[in-house]
């Protein structure tokens, strides 16, 4: 069967960024490192060919316990209104250097949802206009959709600022 | 024309603790403190179905000014309970707050970092309704409970 064409452009163009890639019932997974990922972005988006002009989602995966390169994967899901296709791309994320370039120049839509993955996941996203906490509240310490933060917190839900 | 015969026929002897509490009980202005999905049986209650206003309950007060009755319906996180507990203060005494569902009244099925494990660890609860959702006959129920407790409220035990 063949391969998307996608798959085969990022294998050439990047070939130091491309890990492996994934088929799941139609759908296409390519797994990248993570420091040249705003540049396969920039490709995706404006190669005459692909157009991925909509940002559908950020999310991210913490591979704690799970046998992954690294542990953490940033993951967004394009859409091109073009070829009517999707596609998604993880970034891996090592523990040691939770960092990553920010797409908000590319989709504005990027903004919250990177605000999103920081605050619960502690990816630091550079280039982001604003990386504050968007869901917790502001004095919250920790990033809770890590798989080693306690389920019941670290005392959150009984110590917090009582507005007056 | 002695004014005894007006009395024997006109007048009643009661006390103001009495008239005051049966105008309260049946003019009870809830303050809809609707989070989750709980809020969507409140709303059940008030439609004509089961029509809350029969119990002279049917004016949401949006504003907590004017409510004596706050209705905490739905799950309460960490970052939501400051205002809940501000909405409360601004609400006039006298008041009474109705714990609707389980995740108001002990967090629920939400045993999490961001969840407040049961309101009444900063507000007062007068009445708990169990159930997740509770059915509109339990809402109606806590609400007759409140009736109850409107009742033997007394001006003299408030200061």
């Amino acid at each position: 069967m063949n391969k998307r064409p996608e798959i085969e452009e990022i294998k050439a163009r990047f070939p130091e960024s491309y890990v492996r890639d994934e088929e799941f019932r139609g759908d296409i997974s390519i797994v990248v490192r993570k420091e040249r990922i705003f540049d396969i972005f920039k490709f995706l988006k404006e190669d005459e060919n692909f157009l991925y002009d909509y940002l559908v989602d950020i999310t991210c995966i913490d591979y704690l316990k799970l046998n992954e390169i690294e542990r953490f994967a940033v993951v967004y899901h394009l859409y091109t209104h073009k070829n009517n296709s999707r596609i998604r791309i993880k970034a891996l994320v090592p523990e040691k250097d939770t960092v990553i370039s920010s797409v908000c120049s590319l989709w504005k839509g990027a903004n919250w949802m990177e605000r999103e993955v920081f605050d619960l996941f502690g990816i630091e996203f550079i280039g982001h206009p604003d990386l504050s906490r968007i869901l917790t509240p502001d004095d919250f310490i920790g990033h809770p959709l890590r798989k080693d933060y306690p389920l019941k917190g670290r005392g959150e839900r009984e110590n917090f600022k009582v507005v007056k | 024309m002695g004014i005894e015969n007006l009395l024997k026929s006109n007048i009643l002897v009661t006390t103001v603790d009495a008239v005051v509490n049966w105008g309260r009980k049946y003019s009870l202005w809830p303050m809809p403190m609707g989070t989750a999905c709980c809020a969507i049986e409140l709303m059940s209650t008030l439609a004509s179905r089961y029509d809350m206003g029969r119990f002279g309950a049917e004016r949401l007060s949006f504003s907590p000014r004017q409510a004596d009755l706050m209705i905490v319906a739905g799950r309460v996180s960490i970052k939501m309970m400051p205002v809940v507990i501000r909405i409360w203060e601004e609400i006039p005494e006298p008041k009474w707050c109705i714990a609707m569902g389980a995740c108001a009244s002990s967090g629920g099925v939400f045993d999490t970092y961001t969840l407040v494990q049961g309101i009444d660890q900063f507000i007062p609860v007068d009445v708990y309704i169990p159930g997740c959702p509770p059915r509109p006959e339990g809402v109606l129920d806590a609400l007759v409970k409140i009736q109850k407790l409107v009742e033997q409220d007394s001006i003299k035990k408030r200061k």
